[in-house]
């Protein structure tokens, strides 16, 4: 699939500026960006749901326009389910929609029930579902008709963590096992790590990052980070400033009133560190380290300032 | 047979949301039933019309007899004795009173009407007689005679008042009768029938007064309420259909292989049957509050096929609202703002002024006739309020067909261009 010089506009407002990507067969694909980045407009374009306003989609070579309708299975980030239907009265219209062939779908709509585990409630009306059960019935509708590209809006938005992992370990099998294309969208960091072969990060409509997770991790800065709070937060640029001058530490940024400090082998320069601070007359009253995460990576590359 | 599938869906959905067809099946009930006591007495069809007589007659001398009659009297007699056809419902509460007194009433309202009968009425009923036996034994016509003697009987009341309507439509109705009942009683008398006495002969032959039917006014307006309550139909289609937008489960089936015609379709089928339960019950409800209809059940169940097609027609109005409505709230008030004038339009209240377009197998083809609801109605007022059969209803129904299946064309294709396509 290949997004060639693909605008969106809204009135006044550019939505989706130029965007050019190609997203390979069999690969987990992940679109990082903040709320209102263009994620799901840029999605709506590359399944040919929306318009672009200007730049053309091509799966194959072929104009997404005119490929043959089940290419491509949805799954959108709102629960779209008929409320009034069961399990799987929904997967069977769905099915019947696509021309599934009876017996193909029969078998197809029970592999779905059982690998979502949602095989108790194969006949129970959507309203009474759990929130999970919704969640992965949205999925299953996505993947009935067996598509060869498989986009996921935000699949695990309001996703215990255990329904969260049910769904990863389902998006890797359709990778593996299926051999599927499968473009994600999501805001979690830890999700687009973990599953993506590739990741986009897009900001403001525009393609700011594409590479693999552990590339833009390197690209970043290798190595840990410290999370440190001081006595007095307004003094956290004074404090920043201060630990830039450092050798050594390649970033010093503040994220959520804390000051979050980039550093190879991190452990060895803490003394001197708390040292910098101390002498500001500032005390160290909160400290932790982790290793660099894609969430260090977004923010370095989009900031912290709210979108919406 | 994708459309088979999306029927099966729409059915389910209808089915298994309780309170939505609850409220759905409840409305033409409640509709009718509102109706029929506002128009139709509380179900009683027939009751008697308030009426003040004000009597100056002075009375007149038989020239055949030298008897004294007064007819002012014995016209206010028979007011007072007249029965709607076939009950023992009296047609009028009569009151004797004075001119003024009933034009207080009038203004009150505690009577409809104000019958005034003048001084000269008598003398103007005993020329009348003469004339009339002259013309049968002469053949001379009443016009040639000087001496004929004209009054003029007044009927007064409050114009805009719809009960005064009634009654002095039934008052002429009446005082024709009784001018036509004297010229064949005396007719009759001269040609030999004699030993008749005229008070009596009058007062039972006009008992029965055909012409005043047992309708009323919910009887005339009722075929009418029922297309202005197929055409509300309309919007709760445009308000299901745009919710499958709303909700996103139209870009779901967007993406599939259904068409504009599936969906459409497999929608029309349940809508239809909800459209033909609607119709049955308002019918049901009509003929329990008292609803009289002419021509049995034969007509009643032609009504209901009827009233199914104008139900269809709106499923298909619905369709094309909800092509361009973005959600269901403002399907929900597009709906009204084409459904009310259209009812309008179609003559569902009151008969609009003629503005024919063209002539088509020599019946005069209306502006209102390019919409369905027109040829429902008619149909339905054919069957129901004159007794016709599927003879002289097969031409409105024909063209009531005819529009709706060019009404859901139009549906099909305006939804497959507005909705089912790309966003821009």
């Amino acid at each position: 699939m290949e997004a060639r010089d693909l605008s969106k506009d809204f009135g006044d407002f550019r939505a989706v500026e130029k965007l050019n990507l190609k997203i390979n067969r069999g690969e987990v694909f992940g679109f990082l960006g903040p709320n209102g980045a263009g994620k799901t407009t840029s999605i709506s374009m590359m399944v040919g749901l929306l318009r672009p306003t200007s730049g053309q989609v091509f799966i194959d070579e072929e104009e997404v326009q005119t490929i043959e309708k089940g290419t491509i299975g949805i799954c959108p980030q709102e629960l779209v389910l008929w409320d009034h239907l069961t399990c799987k009265e929904s997967l069977t219209l769905i099915g019947d929609m696509y021309e599934v062939p009876k017996d193909k779908l029969t078998k197809r709509v029970q592999k779905l029930l059982d690998d979502l585990f949602l095989t108790d409630k194969a006949d129970t009306v959507v309203t009474q579902l759990s929130g999970g059960m919704k969640r992965r019935l949205n999925l299953a509708l996505a993947l009935v008709h067996e598509p060869e590209i498989v986009v996921l809006d935000e699949p695990s938005e309001g996703l215990d963590p255990q329904s969260r992992r049910v769904l990863w370990n389902y998006i890797r099998s359709l990778r593996d096992d299926e051999r599927k294309t499968v473009i994600l969208t999501t805001h979690i960091m830890d999700e687009a790590d973990r599953l993506s072969d590739r990741v986009a990060i897009i900001d403001h409509g525009k393609l700011l990052r594409l590479d693999t997770p552990s590339n833009l991790k390197k690209e970043i800065g290798g190595g840990d980070v410290v999370e440190m709070k001081i006595s007095d937060p307004e003094k956290n640029q004074e404090a920043i400033n201060a630990i830039q001058e450092l050798e050594d530490v390649q970033s010093a940024v503040e994220v959520n009133g804390q000051i979050n400090i980039r550093a190879l082998d991190a452990v060895g320069k803490l003394p001197r560190i708390i040292d910098k601070v101390e002498s500001l007359e500032l005390n160290v009253v909160d400290l932790s380290m982790r290793q660099n995460t894609l969430e260090d990576v977004f923010i370095d590359l989009t900031g912290t300032g709210l979108r919406e | 047979m994708k459309f088979i599938s999306i029927a099966k869906k729409d059915f389910k959905e209808l089915i298994r949301d309780r309170r939505g067809l609850m409220m759905i099946l409840l409305f033409p009930l409640f509709f009718m039933l509102v109706f029929g006591f506002a128009f139709g007495g509380m179900g009683e069809s027939n009751q008697p019309h308030n009426l003040a007589v004000v009597n100056y007659d002075k009375g007149a001398t038989m020239p055949s007899t030298g008897e004294h009659v007064n007819f002012g009297n014995n016209l206010t007699k028979i007011l007072e004795d007249s029965k709607y056809e076939n009950t023992d419902v009296h047609l009028f509460n009569v009151t004797q009173t004075t001119e003024s007194d009933a034009d207080k009433k009038i203004k009150q309202r505690t009577v409809d009407a104000e019958l005034i009968i003048p001084e000269n009425f008598s003398q103007s009923v005993v020329d009348l007689i003469t004339a009339t036996l002259q013309q049968s034994s002469t053949g001379t016509s009443t016009s040639t005679i000087s001496s004929n003697v004209t009054s003029t009987i007044i009927i007064r009341g409050d114009t805009g008042y719809i009960a005064f309507g009634v009654s002095q439509a039934i008052l002429t109705g009446v005082l024709e009768q009784y001018k036509d009942k004297i010229v064949s009683q005396v007719q009759n008398a001269s040609t030999g029938s004699l030993g008749v006495d005229s008070n009596n002969y009058l007062q039972s032959k006009v008992e029965a007064i055909p012409g005043t039917s047992s309708f009323t006014t919910f009887d005339f307006m009722a075929p009418g309420m029922m297309v202005f309550a197929i055409l509300l139909l309309a919007a709760t289609v445009a308000v299901a259909l745009t919710r499958e937008v709303d909700r996103g489960t139209l870009a779901r089936l967007k993406l599939s292989k259904m068409t504009s015609l599936d969906l459409l379709l497999g929608g029309l089928l349940p809508w239809s049957l909800v459209a033909a339960a609607q119709v049955i019950i308002l019918l049901i409800v009509a003929v329990l509050v008292g609803f009289h209809w002419q021509g049995g059940l034969y007509t009643l169940l032609l009504a209901v096929f009827v009233g199914i097609i104008g139900g269809v027609a709106s499923v298909s109005l619905g369709m094309i609202i909800a092509a361009f409505a973005r959600n269901d709230r403002q399907a929900a008030n597009m709906a009204p703002l084409i459904c009310v004038p259209t009812s309008f339009l179609v003559g569902a209240f009151f008969q609009l002024p003629q503005v024919v377009i063209a002539n088509i197998w020599g019946q005069p083809f209306q502006i209102y006739d390019l919409l369905p609801w027109t040829h429902v109605l008619n149909a339905l007022r054919s069957t129901l309020t004159f007794g016709g059969g599927w003879d002289t209803i097969a031409y409105q129904v024909g063209w009531a067909l005819i529009l709706t299946i060019i009404l859901f064309i139009v549906g099909v294709v305006l939804f497959s261009r507005n909705r089912l396509r790309a966003e821009n």
